[in-house]
């Protein structure tokens, strides 16, 4: 494997370990919110939150350039105090693949937080527990399973992500080049040898992730 | 007796409306009525998980609401123990996890110590370490007791303690709880929609009707003298009759039923003196109509009191005891269905007297097990 694979390969396991770890502190406490509060515009942020599951991720792309770019709407503010944009740098890969992730994550756990028995939250009131407390020990714990399974999906997604990435991050060897884009490039310039390889190691990679998933899961019940 | 706990809530919901006023002392208030009279909702304004609209609740003089002054103390503040329907233990915590729970801000050592004294005292000692699903119905109802105790609650609430478990078990554990609810003294409040249940756990006893008290009382006062017709039939007594008043004196009082005319003592703590000829509503309790043997005399004259005819139209067999529906000879139409009045008699007065094949006996009831309900 070239040199340039290895790095695409080590970009792509940071962005996606990145983009999980951001994911579960976004995701989960907008999951437990939307599952247990009722507030002015859960409907819009269920909304926001699950239009990446089916917008193309190009159209994703775009608006998270419209955002971040260099002239987007928070961009072009950061650009004008610091000279920097966040748009080509390995961070904006990081975000892409957050956003794409999010709402796999925020369904799932959401799912497992819903049917949680309201009653053991009561419980937890009843003897001195805040709602902070309650959920971080009763209510997350009990809807553990689901939050792992979320943050499999959230990491497998990210660790494929493609487009949004190619929008936001651009395709820059060595820079924002995740595995998805070498494949790509591979197969367009010929190097279909390099592209195998990739091809195999993201499977295998895939592969490990839902292994050691499943086993979590069957430890947690 | 000095009230411990007073509550006054008003709480309206799109589909009903709770407004009750009662007080209890020391001991056990049970809240005893049919299902979606208010009596869960009740509990949740008493620990504070649900906000009633106005009111107040005072508890040894702690003000826990006050819709007046403002005062609303969360749940977490409130020292109230609530153990829940089917319990609610945390599933994923052991049973020693699930007793200190509520001991959190104790030092660890202190917080060991508690709960191993309550789970020693509630016979839980050896299961620290199971989990909730391994554990019996009674254990994890003695499990959420403690849980609940181990707060050192000023307030105890009891949501339908014993219907998460089958009927053979609920007899043991109604006496066990009873001990328990006994032994640690602390004020308590149960509901439950089983009036066996609630008599034997009570000392008061306040009855729901539609988000209404409809009487609350001590629980023998209340077996004896209900205080209307609605209370007699929620507590399910039989033989609840109407007639009309014929004569109403300060120790008696003479009915008209069914062409008969019966004489009750009239209640002695609230003689109540209708008019003549004003409706009655009135219940003989089944046990305690005397069935007459063909093959003795009466000691007496007044032995025989209300004496009446009949002839059984209808039996079932209860194992220990035949209930037995009786219509009377008088002429007119039976004042329950097809017949007149329910009577129970021991298995053994069955046999003996072959009620099966004998069919039609007198019966006599004394004056004072017919019971006047004031309308």
């Amino acid at each position: 494997m070239s040199a340039d694979s290895l790095g695409a390969l080590g970009l792509s396991i940071r962005v996606a370990v990145f983009a999980t770890l951001l994911n579960a502190l976004l995701g989960i406490p907008l999951a437990y919110l939307l599952a247990r509060r009722a507030f002015r515009g859960r409907a819009l942020v269920d909304l926001l939150v699950t239009l990446p599951l089916v917008l193309p991720p190009t159209v994703t792309g775009y608006y998270l350039i419209v955002l971040l770019g260099r002239r987007g709407w928070l961009g072009a503010p950061v650009y004008a105090w610091t000279g920097w944009s966040v748009a080509f740098t390995w961070y904006a890969a990081v975000i892409a693949a957050t956003v794409m992730a999010l709402p796999l994550l925020v369904r799932t756990a959401r799912a497992a937080i819903e049917p949680v028995d309201r009653e053991l939250e009561k419980a937890a009131f009843t003897l001195g527990r805040s709602e902070w407390r309650t959920a971080l020990e009763v209510t997350l714990p009990l809807a553990r399973n689901g939050i792992v399974a979320g943050m499999v999906l959230a990491f497998a997604r990210a660790l494929g992500e493609f487009g949004a990435t190619l929008m936001l991050a651009g395709n820059i060897p060595g820079k924002t080049t995740t595995v998805p884009l070498a494949i790509y490039t591979a197969v367009q310039t010929g190097e279909m040898g390099e592209a195998v390889l990739l091809v195999v190691a993201l499977t295998i990679l895939s592969c490990v992730v839902l292994m050691v998933a499943g086993r979590l899961g069957a430890r947690a019940t | 007796m000095s009230h411990r706990l007073s509550v006054e809530i008003t709480k309206r919901l799109p589909e009903f409306t709770l407004d009750v006023a009662w007080s209890a002392g020391d001991g056990v208030a049970v809240l005893f009525g049919p299902s979606g009279a208010g009596k869960t909702l009740t509990l949740q304004c008493l620990a504070g998980l649900i906000r009633p609209d106005t009111g107040r609740i005072v508890v040894d003089d702690r003000v826990l609401f006050d819709s007046a002054t403002g005062v609303d103390l969360r749940p977490q503040h409130r020292r109230v123990g609530y153990v829940f329907q089917g319990y609610a233990l945390f599933p994923h915590l052991t049973v020693g996890q699930n007793v200190a729970f509520g001991l959190r801000d104790r030092p660890r050592a202190e917080r060991l110590a508690r709960a191993a004294e309550v789970m020693e005292r509630l016979g839980l000692g050896g299961l620290e370490h199971r989990r909730p699903g391994e554990l019996s119905g009674g254990q994890r109802q003695r499990v959420a007791l403690g849980r609940a105790l181990a707060i050192d609650p000023a307030l105890l609430l009891l949501d339908e303690p014993l219907s998460a478990l089958d009927a053979p078990l609920r007899r043991s554990l109604r006496d066990e709880l009873r001990a328990i609810l006994r032994g640690w003294g602390t004020a308590a409040v149960l509901v439950t929609h089983d009036f066996t249940e609630a008599y034997q756990l009570a000392d008061r006893i306040v009855i729901y009707q539609g988000g209404r008290v409809i009487q609350s009382a001590p629980r023998a006062e209340l077996l004896w003298q209900p205080a209307s017709e609605a209370v007699a039939r929620i507590m399910g007594l039989r033989n609840v009759l109407h007639g009309r008043v014929v004569k109403a004196m300060p120790d008696r009082i003479q009915i008209s039923w069914r062409g008969l005319m019966l004489e009750a003592v009239n209640s002695p703590t609230r003689s109540y003196l209708p008019p003549p000829d004003s409706p009655i509503a009135f219940f003989i309790r089944p046990e305690y109509v005397r069935l007459i043997r063909k093959d003795r005399g009466a000691p007496d004259a007044a032995h025989h009191m209300n004496l009446m005819r009949g002839r059984i139209v209808g039996e079932s067999d209860f194992g220990t005891v035949w209930s037995l529906r009786l219509r009377l000879d008088a002429p007119g139409s039976p004042s329950q269905g097809d017949f007149d009045l329910e009577v129970e008699v021991p298995r053994l007065v069955y046999e003996i007297l072959e009620i099966e094949r004998d069919r039609h006996w007198e019966f006599s009831i004394h004056r004072g097990s017919i019971h006047v309900l004031p309308t």
